[in-house]
């Protein structure tokens, strides 16, 4: 079916955007597991000490396919592999994924392109309970999973929570007053933890490495603690596309168009809020991912949160692991420091391409 | 005359003062066409978000296809009613056809979205409408008159038996203001969608619509022709001006 | 733990100060928190560092017919640490650990340090596997390393000692709130490493050139003495209530000027000048503050010290690395604030057998 002037795609509304590149969204997919699979290589493969990679593939095979390989390589090497390389690069995906869905889920429910997964207050609340744990004098394991971790995720909801209900007693419009209580309440922790950190004193450091974000307390105990969170509340996201789909021309459109605005605004974000507080749990705040995937994979497929969110989920595990993995090439820097590098020239970018919209 | 479609029986709404509606009785049938008419404040736009199920009357009923509006879902209300959205922001760069696909989200499948039918009813739209020549565009780019047609086309591929607009041509120029007109004319005669718009224009809803409802302090105060509904008395109580300012098509009083 | 100040002169300033702020306040909590217990196991292991009470009595006797390995210790978080064997393979994430090591006679096993490390020379060219803020837990995992000495209070990020030890690698975490702990954290890396003879002897050296300090400075007239560690970024930082510097200044013979709380290292220019020093010691002389720097700063100069000119420089590192230097940093010290102090002969330490 043809029309004057132009072609009309009966294939599907959504086609390729860069250049005259058609993009196959499979094909996107199929680039990304690509993608993860060599990081994952890389991210076993490489660290700060030199492992020779038949060595890799052996105790890999060995340990996890079950096959009966006479071993060549030292206990110590092993551990490395398994204990401390593996957990990490997985973790690194997780966190990755998580935060590129949650950005993409804030940033269509506030309707927003700058919006990231730390919009609503959850970073500092995260923060602010990390620096807590770090000063309470008592060493708390649970399940190995530590007292630092736990705090975190109870302050990025605690966070998400309060912004939530104090912006529902506003007279603004709901979204306005959420994005405004987001910065006050936000903003307050941010004090009450610059407060904390005037009064750590020797613990100081320790706050600084959980405010920049690493991987370097990454255990199996606590990826396979998360990974179902954050997997299981990333699909319910997901199946939740046609909602985010509807918000696009604004809360009213979207009721016309069938959504149940307050319902669907309540669950999306308490599920956003879920992933991004288990993500910064275990790996502190690292910026940049939640903002700059989902903007890159829209670039690639369009708006439609039916291919952003999965696509972003792949995105976000590969920039985050190869993120890692030149953190760790580099000498050890914060991996947030790495993605704040590879993101800030992207976020110009965005900010240039940005626009409100309707100019009258 | 065909079943009512859309039915408000003596309701009453209380919201923000400025806009309530008082014991509105209303009754549009299958197929036709009407305009809402009336001054700034009238509660136009009140009476749609009522009739549309956004906003819980105080008092009395509506009902869609017989039904009242209370039992339905959001789901159920989108596809008996086509709302054509207000100018919105787009946060994201979207295509032309990408605005037009939204309107197919009452009837896409919830997991694997838009179906060969629902590609098919977009395409119609899109023709119908007459947009296909801004395919590929970015949304955001395009002229206020262009935007609106996008817009109606999205409401077209909702494929509801109903299509309310709210103030369709506010931004338009003469041109376009009339494509519109005739557009929704045409899909009222040749498709039997029932069609309710507010307008401002006087002129225009006296020319296109065989009945008018005009609006005032929240009460309905005329139902009728243009003929009937727009006398000079009438013109000069609730417009507030000299009738001879309102330069009604031949044949309106 | 004593404070770090291998801040060498590379450092720059911004991380010196950083660094010297993280030193205080460890002293400071450590100070607050109170020193750490260590229990005697039962019988059947091997020797344990006893609380060696400050200036009186000597460290008990160790059994010498038991093995010494393997053996289970309570370091200084009350955590038990068991080794399995005698340790080849040692790493020290702190400077002070390092030089305790290297006067021990464990030297030659020792196999990595910090990025920091900056005595003696033989651990300086040592890989280094931590840094300030981070420790390298794959490369002491990948070198096998079958002992781990870290520094509590958050000088080693705890989550690395925590992931050491859950690979199975023996950590002992040592931390010294005052000069007693120091000797105890002698005895307790010597247990770890096979050479509790050494470290006694070594211990009871020092302990006898604490005891012989104290002596030559009993009855002298104490000065006021301001110990100025920091003043380039405004603040006028020097030693806290209750730090470990308190206890070195008076063992000196010196009345040390404190900020007044144990938890703040900053003193107002104001409470200085009301409080008068006498004597004024340049803790940053290795920064290159000279006493002219300090006569000439503004309102200075009505303090005594300035006045008769009795503003000296002091070693700060070894007047705070809480290891085998410290009985020479005492002396320094009594001596910058005695100049004309007899001091007998300094025992050599280690201890020549």
């Amino acid at each position: 079916m043809t029309t004057r002037g132009g072609t009309l795609t009966t294939a599907r509304p959504r086609v390729g955007r860069l250049g005259s590149v058609r993009d196959r969204p499979v094909l996107l997919v199929g680039l990304g597991f690509v993608a993860l699979l060599v990081a994952l290589v890389l991210g076993v493969g490489v660290g700060s000490v030199t492992i020779d990679p038949a060595d890799t593939i052996a105790i890999l095979a060995h340990r996890f396919l079950g096959l009966d390989i006479p071993q060549t390589w030292t206990d110590a090497t092993e551990t490395i592999v398994v204990e401390l390389r593996l957990p990490r690069i997985l973790t690194a995906m997780l966190v990755g994924c998580a935060l590129a869905v949650a950005g993409a889920t804030f940033q269509g429910l506030l309707r927003n392109p700058l919006a990231d997964p730390y919009v609503l207050g959850t970073a500092s609340g995260a923060a602010l309970g990390a620096a807590i744990a770090v000063l309470i004098p008592v060493r708390f394991v649970i399940l190995e999973f530590g007292l630092i971790q736990g705090l975190a995720f109870i302050g990025a909801l605690a966070s998400i929570t309060v912004v939530y209900k104090l912006s529902r007693n506003s007279g603004l419009a709901p979204l306005t007053s959420l994005l405004l209580t987001g910065y006050a309440v936000g903003s307050l922790l941010a004090a009450a933890l610059a407060m904390a950190m005037y009064l750590s004193g020797a613990a100081l450091r320790q706050i600084f490495t959980y405010l920049l974000g690493s991987f370097d307390a990454a255990t199996w105990p606590r990826f396979l603690a998360t990974l179902p969170i954050i997997l299981i509340a990333s699909i319910a996201i997901m199946l939740r596309a046609r909602s985010l789909n509807g918000l696009l021309l604004g809360e009213q459109a979207a009721a016309h168009l069938g959504v149940d605005v307050r319902r669907e605004r309540r669950i999306l974000l308490a599920l956003a809020s879920l992933v991004t507080a288990a993500a910064v749990a275990i790996s502190g705040l690292i910026g940049f991912v939640g903002l700059v995937v989902p903007h890159v994979v829209r670039l690639l497929v369009g708006p439609s949160a039916r291919l952003v969110l999965p696509l972003s989920a792949i995105g976000g595990a590969a920039l985050l692991a190869y993120a890692d993995i030149i953190a760790r090439l580099a000498g050890g820097i914060p991996v947030g420091v790495v993605t704040a590098i590879l993101g800030a020239p992207f976020f110009l970018v965005i900010l240039r391409r940005a626009r409100t919209g309707y100019e009258v | 005359m065909s079943a009512a479609i859309v039915e408000l029986d003596a309701v009453t709404v209380a919201y923000r003062e400025r806009r309530a509606l008082l014991d509105i009785t209303l009754s549009i049938a299958a197929g036709e066409r009407v305009a809402l008419i009336g001054p700034n404040g009238a509660g136009k736009s009140t009476l749609l978000a009522v009739a549309t199920g956004l906003l819980r009357p105080a008092e009395g009923r509506v009902r869609l296809t017989g039904e009242p509006v209370e039992g339905l879902d959001r789901l159920d209300v989108a596809r008996r009613l086509a709302v054509v959205p207000g100018a919105a922001n787009l946060p994201f760069a979207t295509r032309v056809e990408e605005v037009v696909a939204l309107g197919r989200l009452p009837h896409e499948d919830p997991f694997r979205g838009a179906r060969p039918a629902d590609r098919a009813a977009i395409a119609a739209a899109i023709e119908r409408v007459g947009v296909g020549h801004l395919l590929g565009r970015d949304a955001r780019e395009l002229s206020l008159g262009e935007r609106q047609l996008v817009l109606i086309a999205l409401a077209v591929a909702q494929s509801a038996p109903v299509l309310i607009l709210d103030e369709p041509t506010v931004h338009l120029d003469l041109r376009h203001q009339v494509g519109a007109m005739e557009l929704l004319v045409d899909l009222n005669e040749r498709d039997g969608t029932t069609i309710i718009a507010v307008l401002h224009d006087l002129a225009l809803a006296a020319h296109f619509f065989p009945r008018l409802v005009l609006l005032d302090g929240g009460r309905i105060v005329a139902d009728g022709s243009a003929a009937e509904v727009l006398t000079p008395d009438r013109i000069r109580e609730v417009f507030g001006v000299d009738p001879s300012f309102v330069r009604l098509p031949v044949g309106a009083a | 733990m004593f404070p770090l100040s291998p801040f060498a002169q590379r450092a720059a300033p911004s991380a010196r100060l950083a660094a010297l702020i993280a030193s205080f306040v460890l002293v400071l909590a450590a100070c607050s928190a109170g020193s750490a217990a260590s229990t005697s196991p039962t019988a059947s292991t091997a020797a344990v560092a006893t609380p060696t009470p400050l200036l009186t009595a000597a460290p008990t006797p160790s059994p010498t017919t038991v093995p010494a390995f393997p053996t289970t210790l309570t370091d200084d978080e009350d955590t038990a640490v068991t080794i399995p064997a005698e340790p080849q393979k040692i790493v020290s994430l702190t400077p002070a650990s390092t030089e305790i090591l290297f006067a021990l006679g464990a030297g030659p096993r020792v196999i990595a340090t910090t990025e920091f490390d900056d005595f003696p020379p033989a651990a300086v060219a040592l890989p280094a596997v931590a840094t300030y803020t981070t420790v390298d837990v794959e490369k002491i995992v990948g070198m096998e390393a079958d002992l781990v000495i870290a520094g509590g209070n958050f000088f080693n990020p705890p989550e690395a000692i925590t992931r050491l030890r859950s690979l199975g690698v023996p950590v002992l975490v040592v931390y010294a709130p005052n000069l007693a702990g120091v000797l105890k954290d002698i005895e307790l890396i010597g247990s770890a490493v096979g050479l509790s003879a050494e470290a006694k002897a070594m211990t009871a050296t020092m302990q006898a050139g604490i005891d012989a300090v104290s002596a030559a400075t009993a009855g002298l007239v104490k000065p006021r003495t301001f110990y100025e560690l920091d003043v380039s970024t405004g603040p006028i930082y020097t030693v806290a209530d209750g730090s470990v510097y308190v206890e070195m200044i008076e063992l000196a013979g010196g009345d040390p000027i404190t900020t007044g709380s144990t938890a703040d290292f900053s003193i107002p220019l104001e409470r200085l000048i009301a409080a008068d020093p006498e004597l004024i010691l340049l803790g940053d002389a290795a920064y290159n503050v000279t006493a002219e720097q300090v006569k000439a700063r503004s309102g200075w100069n009505v303090m005594t010290a300035v006045k008769t000119d009795a503003i000296r420089p002091a070693n700060d590192v070894i007047i705070t690395r809480p290891g085998p230097r410290l009985v020479q940093g005492l002396r320094e010290l009594a001596l910058a604030i005695h100049p004309n102090l007899v001091l007998p002969s300094a025992a050599p330490i280690p201890p020549v057998p």
